[in-house]
């Protein structure tokens, strides 16, 4: 390749080079900004800040049900929050509160006769991202 | 054709023909029985009956019992008195001339050969009785005699009333060109003012001229003489000319352009008024058996916006209770009702749509009188597609020693067609319910996807079932 192609080519690719830098590097601030969800499981209980039972159906007589997640690393101080939902309607939101460098958290649902049926937790982090949607049943 | 009918007369063919063949029928009495009593009978029969709907309309019981009563006995009278005069017309006519033709009377009649015959009698002294009905007949005042037909001529005249002919003594009737019957007896005169030389032949044509509009000519056997009688006067003929000139005129041939066209206008009246007569009682029949009908009818929705569409109506079909004429009501069938609801004041959503008369297309000559329901809700919207997650909605209850730690469809999630403000607030479709009291390992079952609201449709219909794929595990820890 000649020398005047070489420049042009470099001349008209440095800008694109430059923006998809600065790019990467603010998807790379941001994701460091944000906790990052390694465990999340609904549960029976929780016990020594652990999951005990982890569960996709659970029955009434139990009492409560529990969301339990868990993050690593958590840059820096934030909240994520647990929206339970029944069938397709909105029941709670919990709001969680997350301390670096990692966090465990939970949230839990005291449960009525009314309450059977299939349910989902989503949890959202705090710029409305939503990180992951869990799934159970309330059972007999 | 019967779309046409309803059009631009309110009534069906059926009703059309009805009315049609019975004021033929009606005009074809009145032609035969023209001039004769059996017709003033029968208008007075009428008038019975109207007066008889008037009574039963104001209530009056005993007056339109009475009413019912004098039909009753007035067509007994019809068929008892006047059965010669309905039997004539029933045995002396052919087919064409019943159901068709127009009798002329003496419209046609050949005076020259009637005036050359009659002198022909004179002249031989041979007694004569001739008579020439008009309009009125003669068939109730007379004894038939004997039916002869034959075309008219002066040797004719002459043979009939031959001294050595068998049915001499009566009297021959003519009508048009035709000698019509023979040795017919006529009614006497009962007048005392009737010359001293006049005989029975007078006597029975002066009797008949009194009941009739018929003219009688009468040949003297003594005398020679010719007389004739009309309407109770008698006319000593003298002069062949003036002889010719009162048959003429009895026949109506001086004024024959005037004759005809007052005939014409005559029948052309009488043809309205059947016409008219047939109608009012056909409504008024039709009318007073006014039957009630009922029909489920389809809603036809017309959409303003193509883009729009109806997602669910709380209902398809409306139920129109119709009243109307029977026969129009049996006449009726769902495929001429129709009834259209407009979309153009609909929004996206459920709307209520009220179902108003003016919806409603009937034929001519029914009457809606109710509907049901009056108010559908229908809903539209843009339809939009959406993917959505299946779960499984488990019910019952899990053996306790059992604890489901995973379950999952496949296929995981569904393409959904269905209106946008009902998609945009739903995020799961759910399976139809699957028991957990059978499930004691893991496994796998086959379930239905549940499609609700019902506006929802799956994308592809066929897909409508998943795999629910489920572990399960012994349970270790048992809570408190």
């Amino acid at each position: 390749m000649k020398p005047f192609f070489k420049l042009i080519s470099m001349l008209l690719l440095l800008p694109a080079a430059v923006f998809f830098s600065s790019h990467a590097r603010a998807r790379d601030a941001l994701s460091k900004d944000q906790p990052v969800l390694v465990e999340a499981v609904m549960c029976e209980a929780i016990e020594k800040f652990k999951p005990v039972n982890q569960a996709v159906v659970f029955s009434i007589s139990l009492g409560r049900v529990f969301c339990f997640t868990g993050f690593d690393p958590v840059p820096e101080e934030t909240t994520v929050y647990h929206r339970w939902y029944r069938q397709d309607r909105l029941i709670s939101t919990a709001k969680l509160v997350l301390h670096p460098p990692k966090w465990a958290s939970f949230s839990s649902m005291q449960l009525r006769e009314a309450d059977k049926g299939p349910w989902r937790v989503e949890i959202v982090d705090s710029q409305e991202k939503l990180m992951k949607t869990l799934r159970f049943s309330i059972s007999d | 054709m019967g779309q046409f009918f309803y059009q631009f007369f309110g009534i069906g063919w059926q009703g059309f023909f009805d009315i049609a063949l019975n004021s033929y029928i009606l005009f074809r009495l009145y032609v035969l029985f023209r001039g004769t009593n059996v017709l003033r009978v029968l208008f007075a029969m009428g008038i019975f009956w109207v007066l008889r709907q008037v009574a039963v309309s104001m209530g009056l019981v005993v007056t339109s019992w009475a009413m019912q009563g004098v039909i009753a006995v007035a067509a007994l009278v019809i068929i008892i008195v006047f059965r010669n005069e309905i039997s004539s017309v029933l045995q002396t006519r052919d087919l064409k001339s019943f159901f068709w033709g127009i009798p002329q009377y003496q419209r046609n009649t050949p005076v020259h050969i009637i005036v050359e015959g009659v002198y022909e009698l004179a002249k031989k002294k041979i007694g004569a009785l001739i008579v020439l009905p008009l309009n009125q007949g003669v068939e109730s005042f007379v004894q038939k005699g004997i039916t002869w037909q034959g075309k008219l001529s002066k040797e004719m005249l002459v043979s009939i009333f031959w001294d050595d002919n068998p049915v001499h003594d009566g009297a021959a009737v003519i009508q048009g060109d035709r000698v019509t019957n023979v040795g017919v007896i006529l009614p006497l005169s009962k007048r005392t003012d009737l010359p001293s030389y006049f005989g029975t032949r007078h006597r029975a044509a002066v009797g008949l001229s009194e009941h009739t509009d018929s003219l009688v000519i009468v040949v003297s056997e003594e005398r020679g003489k010719i007389t004739l009688v009309k309407d109770g006067q008698i006319y000593d003929i003298n002069d062949r000319r003036a002889f010719e000139k009162l048959l003429i005129t009895h026949a109506g041939q001086d004024t024959a352009a005037a004759g005809i066209k007052k005939h014409t206008r005559e029948l052309a009246v009488a043809a309205a008024v059947c016409l008219v007569c047939v109608t009012g009682l056909w409504l008024s029949f039709s009318r007073g058996m006014e039957t009630l009908a009922t029909h489920t009818i389809p809603v036809e929705f017309i959409k303003s916006d193509q883009n729009m569409e109806i997602f669910s109506s709380s209902a398809s079909n409306v139920t129109l209770l119709l009243s109307g004429a029977r026969p129009l009501i049996r006449s009726l069938g769902p495929d001429r009702i129709t009834v259209k609801l407009s979309l153009a004041n609909t929004v996206p959503g459920t709307n209520k749509l009220s179902v108003s008369r003016s919806a409603v297309t009937l034929p001519p000559g029914i009457v809606l009188k109710s509907l049901d329901p009056s108010m559908i809700e229908v809903t539209v919207d843009v339809p939009v597609k959406k993917e959505l997650p299946v779960q499984p909605f488990w019910t019952g209850q899990l053996s306790q020693d059992l604890i489901m730690t995973r379950a999952a469809t496949t296929p995981e999630k569904a393409h959904v067609i269905g209106p946008r403000q009902v998609l945009t607030q739903m995020e799961t479709l759910f399976t139809e319910a699957l028991s957990l009291e059978e499930i004691t390992t893991s496994g796998r079952i086959s379930a239905r996807i549940v499609l609700h609201p019902v506006t929802i449709r799956l994308e592809d219909p066929k897909k409508n079932r998943v795999q629910v794929e489920y572990t399960t595990r012994k349970r270790e820890t048992v809570l408190p």
